[in-house]
């Protein structure tokens, strides 16, 4: 069962804001995706354990050094800069 | 029909400069994205300045690749060096990438014509195109109906002629639906044979980048182009085998063709017929159909959704109003800047999206969903194996039905999830599959159905899926939209 508080302590997980008027309705909507998600668990269980699928292994290679991109270019994007660096402000 | 084909044809034997070719591809953008919205981002002169180098070249008599000055579209979740990439998002209007996908920088330099970036659901998540920031994608058989999602956008264009062809992501059915739902073809190459690199990340181990065409030839030369081994990406395998456009015109005597019969409930009637009457036609071309069983399918779509997100909440952790995007611009302190930049960034669907990722992930929940859907992923995985001891490749229906009307989508989110039970199991096994389109509804709306391949095994879904095309041509219609050749 899915509760309003639940869903209050994901959003903090999650870094999101759910307004008190969205709360009832979004507890609802995730008690059904859960309530449909949960039907795994009428699976039955093979015991083994997976976490492979696509059946990927380490491949080595040399370490060749490659410019990096120039930060300058990396700033362009950012909302706030200063003096060569991401800007947050009003640490708290 | 404007295929990659012809296109390419035409442009060797002089019969029309790219340029004016890529005009005429500009002009029907300009005619009819207002009603289809297929594009969110035009680029005319990136087009035409590719178009010239093209036109020069082949002044000069030298012979130019089948992708050389085709016109085409990049799904917008590709980045595009110095070209707005938003995943149709809110979050990250205004980010100009500074580095290119792969796949762009790939196809760039085998001279692609990039006309702009296509619309999307909002970060892949939707199956309509319409949780995109700047509205849906409508089909070009009926602009009542959706072009599907995620990679409407990419599939209006195509259908409705306003590129040749186009790029799309496929991470539950994102280029296999939309293509069903618009009568064209959408492959889903096998996880590894394409880069990722620089695909803006939904669900990692779920995402691969495809083609969406109008023939199952034009499928095929675009996933040659594209399925290159990329140190950049390190699960790219690249293309394992030789070209697949050498085989596809192989006869399909004696291959073997799989049909689980789950995938076959739950269906509506018009798409069983179809796909039915498809067995007939291969049965016609000498192959043989075998049906089996396959209950693992059953947990499928709560594995896909339960994976996509737990994934999707992890990569989407990185929007933070710090370093690109939208930035909140009323807040107090850090945290509450980070918080409302993504309350006031992302839209419902990818916030319900990034929940349900918290919460299967979060302490208590983890061994009950996350862990036991990664286990059914191997079951189900272990199924397919089975499947294909048996068959050269299995015969599905693409989505349940045709497309739905606008808005439909958008009102019971477990409703929509359930469309796309017939396309994730191919995602959560990481096998290709390509969608063709295979007749019509009552209503005149396209039916799709999918040829799901062993790992790496392109090459024979792609040969029978065009001997297919040949046989029974008359279900690849066109629109009466755009460029015409």
């Amino acid at each position: 069962m899915v509760t309003r508080e639940d869903i209050e302590n994901i959003a903090i997980l999650s870094k999101l804001f759910v307004a008190e008027e969205d709360l009832d309705n979004l507890t609802q909507q995730m008690q059904e995706i859960v309530e449909f998600a949960d039907a795994i668990n009428k699976a039955p269980d093979s015991g083994e354990e997976f976490d492979n699928i696509n059946n990927l292994s380490n491949v080595f290679r040399e370490d060749v050094v490659v410019p990096s991109l120039p930060s300058e270019e990396i700033l362009k994007n950012a909302p706030d800069q200063a003096e060569d660096h991401f800007l947050v402000k009003n640490h708290s | 029909m404007s295929t990659i084909k012809k296109i390419h044809d035409m442009l060797s034997a002089k019969e029309i400069s790219c340029k004016e070719l890529t005009q005429q591809y500009l002009n029907e953008i300009e005619k009819s994205n207002g009603e289809l919205n297929a594009y969110v981002n035009v680029t005319p002169e990136t087009a035409l300045s590719q178009a010239e180098k093209v036109d020069a070249k082949i002044a000069k008599g030298e012979e130019i690749g089948l992708l050389e000055g085709v016109p085409m579209t990049l799904k917008d979740n590709m980045s595009t060096k110095g070209i707005e990439t938003t995943c149709c998002s809110k979050i990250l209007t205004g980010y100009k990438p500074i580095y290119n996908a792969t796949v762009w920088d790939n196809l760039e330099s085998k001279g692609a014509v990039l006309l702009g970036k296509t619309n999307m659901d909002e970060f892949a998540m939707g199956s309509s195109c319409e949780t995109s920031y700047f509205g849906g994608a409508t089909n070009p058989f009926n602009t009542k109906h959706c072009a599907g999602g995620s990679s409407g956008g990419g599939a209006s264009a195509v259908g409705g002629n306003i590129a040749a062809y186009a790029l799309g992501s496929d991470t539950g059915g994102s280029i296999r639906q939309p293509a069903s739902f618009c009568g064209i073809v959408g492959l889903k190459p096998t996880y590894g044979a394409v880069s990722r690199y620089g695909l803006i990340a939904y669900a990692s181990s779920l995402d691969q980048i495809g083609p969406i065409t109008k023939t199952v030839e034009d499928a095929s030369i675009v996933y040659d182009a594209i399925s290159e081994y990329d140190p950049k990406d390190s699960t790219c395998q690249g293309r394992q085998k030789g070209l697949t456009y050498d085989t596809v015109n192989n006869d399909i005597k004696g291959m073997k063709i799989g049909i689980a019969r789950e995938y076959l409930e739950g269906i509506r009637d018009d798409v069983k017929e179809a796909i039915l009457n498809a067995t007939k036609v291969y049965e016609s071309l000498g192959a043989e159909i075998v049906y089996f069983d396959m209950p693992a399918l059953k947990f499928a779509l709560p594995v896909y959704y339960i994976i996509a997100c737990a994934e999707a909440s992890s990569n989407l952790g990185r929007y933070d109003g710090i370093r690109y995007g939208y930035k909140a611009q009323h807040y107090n302190g850090t945290h509450d800047m980070m918080c409302r930049t993504r309350s006031e960034g992302f839209g419902d669907e990818v916030k319900r999206r990034i929940l349900l990722g918290t919460y299967v992930l979060s302490a208590g929940y983890y061994d009950a969903y996350y862990k036991k859907a990664q286990n059914l992923r191997g079951t189900i995985l272990k199924a397919f194996n089975d499947a294909f001891t048996n068959c050269d490749f299995i015969l599905a229906p693409t989505v349940p039905m045709t497309a739905f009307e606008m808005g439909h989508a958008v009102s019971d989110p477990v409703e929509t999830y359930l469309t796309d039970i017939c396309t994730v199991p191919v995602n959560i096994a990481g096998l290709p599959a390509v969608s063709i389109p295979c007749g019509f509804n009552a209503k005149g709306m396209p039916i799709g159905m999918q040829l799901i391949g062993n790992k790496f095994d392109e090459a024979t879904i792609l040969n029978a899926a065009n001997m297919y095309e040949k046989a029974a041509g008359e279900n690849f219609k066109d629109t009466k939209w755009g460029v015409k050749l």
